[in-house]
């Protein structure tokens, strides 16, 4: 069953009463609220994940509005994950912001049987296309155009590797676009199902883009990497789509990493398989016309 | 005794008996994989499922969250290895001695409960006579203090058993550098040259750990007088493992260790410790010993505390926290503030902690 296929009115009493248990990839999610509102927004975003029956929860996370002794006349929610509040409260119409960005966050502290890269994940004919990139690289921007053109979409954020068999884990999470890219893809993607804009969060004004049905639907489908390409997203830039040494690709793959440090010498070892396997290259871009002829061809002649 | 609830019991069989899981249900599972996380014992089950040959047996969703939890107390383990190292590298020739304590003491004494065991600080101890020295030399080779309010500040130097904690630049671990195991505030007074003398070496002659009989004593009067016991079920759990362990090395321990109790006058943790690892982790401790002991608490504490203190060292469930846990938890709060420091000091510092907590945030909420 998936959340499409809950009656909205039933769906606020689910979600503050027993919790929304859902299936994100790997990794299961029970979320519960008591705002109104996030609920909403949750029945058209969330529409196409199904729901977790006959499986371990590994996430128990919640968001609350409260009000503060020092703060009494403007509420404030909370996100929880476990009972346990890893950043401070914001104003009540972020509290979808803050619960992507809380789930996010305690997959990347708690998921150590995986590597994580900070990295955008998208596939073509079984093969991973990895996008890893720093903040402000544009890097769900592009994801978010690839995963409307053409490709699946693994993960905007999270490149999840098993280095045991070095398959690569779809995680399919809202794309969180932030500040100018907003309009942008509202513009070259009009098809695209975005929730409102939240203005005013810790990075300025979010939208969140619910990802494709069938890349939520394909989400148990793993596949090996086969491309990592460093994006960089510069103003009027003209297309650069440069190969990188396996010894550059190497320092930039190890860094990008969430744990790297902590898988240690497994880690070092995927990696190094990684660049070793993978044909890497670094893409500076500004048009995502360019962008998509050009992996277009490298995907499909490659 | 045995008056556990449901939540508890799924808990406490796990690690008593780590072969009952193979019964759990899918939401027992589930349970049991949140309440182990709330009290950090996550590797601690993944090594005594690995020794047992069950790893894989269980379900993969909980294979791969204990798994993630023990590689992540192994690094922290290494880290605090590397960090040991580090200090004794910054303290060479200086001749202190150096004692490690707490989860750094139990890693090098290889207790059964330490290999997965998860922990974060790397704490040490020197006489206090050297403890100027010891603070000015690391400043000196790159290990700084956090920034602290001048209160916080004060509250170390002046009362607590450690001064403000060091951590290098170029690395994350906290170092915390005791002079002796109790704050000097509250009613316990000891010799802490008692400690630094029966200290034994272990791996390299450079590492020292205390006595087996002073770990108990320091794990105890951890436990039961500096701390507030809210989930701290992993400390009790390496008391469960040295009380195991030791009587297996040395024959005379019980002696020993009540003996010590008596000499240094810390009869009535060891009661605690003792009372508690025998009711929650069944712990083979001889019967009665504990009464020989000569501080032993009345028969109202021991009312109270047996009331009080398995609410508070178990998790709460976490979907339905039992009001009376909540209160039991907030008496134990209380109660570890009480017999930290005097109660005129008390009363100052309670009412500073309650004015931190309402006065409005200085800074905006959320931006940065």
């Amino acid at each position: 069953m998936r959340v499409e296929q809950i009656p909205a009115a039933s769906f606020f009493s689910l979600l503050s009463e027993e919790g929304l248990r859902i299936r994100l990839g790997p990794f299961n999610v029970r979320i519960s609220t008591n705002l109104r509102h996030l609920a909403e927004q949750l029945h058209f975003l969330y529409a196409h994940y199904e729901l977790v029956e006959d499986e371990i929860t590994e996430f128990h996370v919640k968001i609350v509005s409260k009000r503060s002794i020092p703060r009494p006349f403007s509420a404030s929610v909370h996100f929880l994950v476990d009972d346990q509040e890893p950043f401070p409260p914001a104003p009540v119409n972020q509290a979808l912001a803050i619960l992507e960005w809380g789930i996010n966050l305690a997959i990347a502290l708690r998921t150590n049987h995986l590597l994580l890269f900070h990295s955008a994940a998208v596939e073509r004919n079984g093969n991973v296309l990895l996008l890893p990139a720093w903040p402000g690289s544009g890097k769900t921007t592009l994801c978010t155009v690839l995963a409307h053109r053409g490709f699946r979409l693994f993960s905007d954020e999270f490149g999840l590797m098993d280095t045991e068999c070095d398959e690569l884990l779809p995680v399919p999470r809202l794309m969180s676009l932030k500040n100018q890219s907003i309009d942008v893809i509202k513009r070259y993607l009009p098809e695209a199902s975005m929730g409102q804009a939240i203005p005013h969060t810790q990075k300025g004004t979010v939208a969140h883009v619910r990802p494709p049905q069938e890349s939520i639907e394909q989400s148990a489908k793993t596949a090996k990497a086969r491309w990592i390409i460093f994006p960089k997203w510069v103003a009027d830039s003209p297309l650069r789509l440069e190969r990188l040494p396996q010894s550059e690709a190497f320092l930039l793959l190890a860094s990008n990493s969430f744990n790297y440090e902590i898988l240690g010498e497994a880690a070092y070892k995927a990696v190094t398989r990684l660049v070793k396997t993978c044909h890497c290259y670094k893409l500076v871009y500004s048009d995502f016309d360019r962008v998509l002829t050009a992996l277009n061809e490298l995907t499909y002649g490659g | 005794m045995g008056n556990f609830s449901n939540h508890q019991k799924l808990l406490r069989n796990a690690l008593i008996d780590p072969v009952s899981v193979l019964d759990y249900s899918i939401s027992e599972w589930e349970l049991l994989l949140r309440l182990v996380r709330r009290v950090k014992l996550l590797g601690h089950l993944a090594i005594e499922l690995e020794r047992r040959g069950l790893s894989n047996k269980i379900p993969v969703r909980a294979a791969n969250q204990l798994r993630s939890g023990l590689i992540r107390a192994k690094k922290f383990q290494q880290l605090a290895r590397w960090e040991l190292d580090r200090i004794t590298w910054a303290l060479k020739g200086m001749n202190i001695p150096v004692v490690v304590l707490k989860g750094g003491a139990y890693m090098l004494a290889r207790l059964p409960s330490a290999e997965g065991r998860f922990f974060i600080d790397l704490d040490i101890m020197v006489p206090q006579e050297q403890l100027d020295q010891v603070e000015a030399c690391l400043l000196k080779r790159g290990w700084r203090h956090r920034e602290i309010s001048t209160y916080d500040e004060h509250y170390y130097r002046a009362w607590s058993q450690e001064i403000p904690a060091l951590i290098h630049r170029e690395r994350e671990t906290e170092v915390d550098i005791h002079h002796t195991i109790a704050p000097v505030t509250s009613r316990i007074r000891l010799d802490a040259r008692l400690l630094f003398d029966d200290a034994i070496t272990v791996g390299s002659p450079e590492y020292r750990i205390l006595c087996p009989v002073d770990m108990v004593l320091h794990c105890s009067v951890n436990l039961f007088q500096n701390n507030e016991l809210a989930d701290d079920l992993r400390d009790l759990l390496d008391l469960h493992s040295m009380l195991c362990v030791f009587p297996h090395e040395d024959t005379q321990f019980w002696e020993k260790m009540i003996s010590r109790a008596n000499q240094l006058r810390l009869g009535r943790p060891l009661f605690y410790g003792i009372w508690f690892t025998r009711m929650i982790f069944q712990t083979p401790v001889p019967e009665k010993i504990e009464n020989t002991l000569n501080q032993k608490p009345g028969l109202f504490s021991r009312w109270i505390m047996n009331a009080l203190v398995p609410s508070a060292l178990l998790p709460l469930h976490p979907d339905y926290p039992a009001r009376f846990a909540q209160f039991a938890r907030f008496l134990l709060y209380l109660r570890s503030h009480w017999i930290r420091m005097p109660f005129h000091l008390l009363i100052s510092h309670l009412a500073y902690k309650c004015y931190l907590r309402l006065r409005p945030p200085s800074k905006p909420m959320i931006k940065k």
